[in-house]
């Protein structure tokens, strides 16, 4: 949890003047801020950004640029509820209308891209600014297999990507956010994650996704995935419980907008091992069957059991069958069926099979993205599962 | 001669030799006197100790009905005042409760309070009963609360042996170790061993025998796990922390940009 003062380097009210972009950048080599600042004044006048960041650097060639030392934002890979409660005090002490957070290698996102998302909160027409990457197809698998299909599905959102790295916030977005994170920061929660899609469609407020092209993603340092996994998947699925109020009701999908397609499918040979993630499913069918009994309904152990009797190319996981696995784990996280830190961890080989069976479907021709969006509306059609399931969990259930 | 040897294995017509008939009788009533006096005892003694066991029963069903009526009212009291969520906005929300029901909790701890409480009642009219029925002056009561404390150790070892034993198997299947179910049965029993000596002791029974056993058992599987992983298990344990490690540096989250061009791209979770 971040407990430095961040706004230490802030201007004394009577010299401050207002600026219309607070961009709050995370801890980054000196190039690296450089370049980024480089492509925002392209758009952008310097005397309407002020630069919140950790590291210090030269900035002779833009001397009406306004630099604010802050606290490193964004230390993981993640934003957090503190980031989101420091970006909105320093917004109030800035007088900044909107706010710009880009995570770690940020450089590596287009000069449009950038602009794109800046423009569209400081011009009011949008409160969260959110950005699509153009991705290979085996990266931000998480996000592919539960993240995205879970929130389109009960929030009604199309965003690909709703865990936060880079966003543009309007201020009443930031200070939505900051609420949240407030409530985080008491309990000493600092470092939970928020989920700022879901908060501003329960805010009623407007979100829009902008294509900003490829981006290079930035490592998770000193967390393995089976400590990563559970972490992310367990506080969405506590946003989710929190907000079951708002997604149980009926909610139109926002229109699909055409963005420029993805980078193509890489053919198998140039994909990691699928052999590995069906070791770990087949593991995992033969010893944690137990827990499993004790989650899932006999439909979906039944299509578990005749998975486990596939291999190779012939594994592919029904997108409905993992759709009925998602809702299933999320209703026993809200019941606690078993303890939460189990339930996740018995989550990971499925996922792992998800992932395999993702991997085959792209191999045998199937666009990634297809794919997905299939997963998804899978999702989207047995929402009422999910609701029938949570308020009556006790209904037969085969 | 012989007539004189059979005058003298004649009894004395004369003697008053008591008949058998008459000894058997004697012994029969001597027999069924014993039996009717110790009867007599036992039945008294019952009858002494019997209202006490009333009492308990009594005590036991009247702080039943009285914990279900309390914990029902308890529990609509706490559900109108809203204090889940007055609870939940001051302190976050409550991992550790039943269904998160922080109401429900106390509800139910106050249903078995209210129980303990007439278990105690009971048992205290029923140690009263024993002491004034049998001449001896020992008491229930402490050895029965020994048994209460026995039994809850016996539980949370038991509940503590199943958590840790999930825990090491879903953490060693994650983990791809081949050899988790034997390592969560491992880890299982021997909470579980340790819990047993641990009530055996509690309720001195066994005394040094149990101590000395359990220590020669739990040392002996101690020491055969460590020669297993120490020296039975190199190749093994080399093999699978080789095979984690590389599974490690495949699965973590690195940074594409730098990436030299290989045959296969790692999965990027996250």
């Amino acid at each position: 949890m971040a407990t430095a003062d961040s706004i230490s380097g802030v201007t004394a009210p009577s010299a401050r003047r207002s600026a219309g972009l607070l961009v709050l950048l995370s801890s980054m080599p000196p190039e690296q801020l450089v370049e980024i600042i480089a492509k925002l004044t392209v758009s952008f006048a310097p005397e309407d950004l002020i630069i919140a960041g950790s590291d210090a650097f030269e900035a002779d060639n833009y001397p009406a640029l306004r630099i604010v030392p802050t606290a490193a934002i964004n230390t993981s890979w993640m934003l957090t509820a503190a980031d989101f409660v420091n970006a909105y005090q320093l917004a109030i002490k800035t007088g900044a209308q909107s706010i710009l957070m880009l995570g770690p290698e940020a450089n590596t996102l287009g000069a449009s891209g950038l602009c794109d998302l800046a423009k569209a909160v400081l011009t009011g027409s949008t409160d969260l600014a959110v950005p699509r990457y153009d991705l290979p197809p085996h990266a931000r698998l998480i996000t592919s297999a539960i993240l995205y299909p879970l929130v389109r599905a009960l929030f009604a959102s199309r965003v690909r990507f709703p865990m936060a790295l880079d966003v543009g916030l309007s201020l009443r977005m930031a200070e939505c956010l900051a609420g949240a994170g407030h409530r985080f920061n008491t309990l000493n929660q600092g470092d939970a994650f928020l989920w700022p899609v879901s908060e501003a469609t329960v805010a009623g407020l407007t979100i829009n996704q902008f294509g900003v092209g490829p981006r290079t993603l930035p490592h998770a340092t000193g967390s393995d995935f089976n400590t990563i996994f559970p972490k992310i998947t367990g506080s969405l699925f506590a946003d989710i419980d929190a907000k079951a109020a708002f997604w149980q009701r009926f909610r139109q999908l926002q229109p699909a907008h055409s963005f420029a397609p993805m980078q193509p499918a890489i053919s198998t040979n140039s994909i990691a091992e699928i052999a590995p993630l069906l070791q770990a499913f087949q593991l995992a069918y033969k010893n944690l069957q137990e827990i499993w009994q004790l989650i899932l309904p006999p439909s979906s152990l039944l299509g578990l059991k005749r998975l486990s009797a596939t291999d190779g190319a012939a594994f592919r996981m029904p997108e409905r069958l993992w759709a009925r696995i998602v809702f299933d784990f999320l209703l026993a996280h809200r019941l606690r069926t078993i303890n939460r830190g189990h339930l996740l961890g018995a989550l990971i080989p499925l996922y792992l099979a998800w992932v395999a069976s993702h991997f085959n479907i792209i191999a045998s021709g199937i666009d990634s993205e297809s794919h997905i969006e299939t997963v998804a509306a899978a999702f989207e059609a047995d929402k009422t599962y999910l609701v029938s399931r949570w308020r009556w969990p006790d209904r037969f259930n085969p | 001669m012989q007539h004189v040897f059979a005058m003298m294995l004649q009894p004395d017509p004369y003697q008053s030799v008591p008949p058998l008939y008459a000894d058997n009788a004697t012994i029969w009533h001597h027999m069924s006197g014993a039996l009717h006096q110790s009867l007599y005892r036992v039945v008294t003694l019952l009858i002494a100790f019997l209202p006490g066991i009333i009492a308990f029963i009594v005590a036991l069903a009247l702080s039943t009905l009285i914990g279900m009526a309390f914990s029902a009212l308890l529990r609509r009291g706490l559900v109108a005042a809203r204090f889940d969520d007055r609870f939940a906005r001051n302190h976050g929300s409550v991992d550790w409760a039943p269904s998160g029901s922080l109401s429900e909790l106390i509800a139910r701890t106050a249903f078995w309070a209210c129980i303990l409480v007439g278990l105690i009642i009971g048992v205290s009219a029923c140690d009263a009963a024993y002491a004034t029925a049998a001449p001896q002056s020992s008491s229930f009561l402490p050895y029965f609360t020994h048994i209460i404390g026995a039994v809850l150790l016996l539980v949370a070892g038991t509940l503590i042996a199943r958590f840790l034993a999930r825990s090491v198997l879903i953490g060693a299947v994650n983990e791809q170790l081949q050899y988790a179910r034997f390592l969560s049965l491992g880890v299982k029993w021997l909470v579980l061993v340790l819990t047993a000596a641990m009530v055996l002791d509690h309720l001195h029974i066994g005394g040094n025998v149990v101590e000395l056993a359990f220590g020669i058992l739990f040392g002996g599987i101690v020491l055969t796990l460590a020669l297993a992983i120490g020296l039975g298990s190199r190749d093994l344990v080399s093999r699978s922390l080789e095979s984690h490690a590389e599974r490690t540096s495949e699965r973590s989250v690195t940074v594409q940009a730098n990436q030299a061009t290989t045959s296969a791209d790692p999965i990027l979770h996250i």
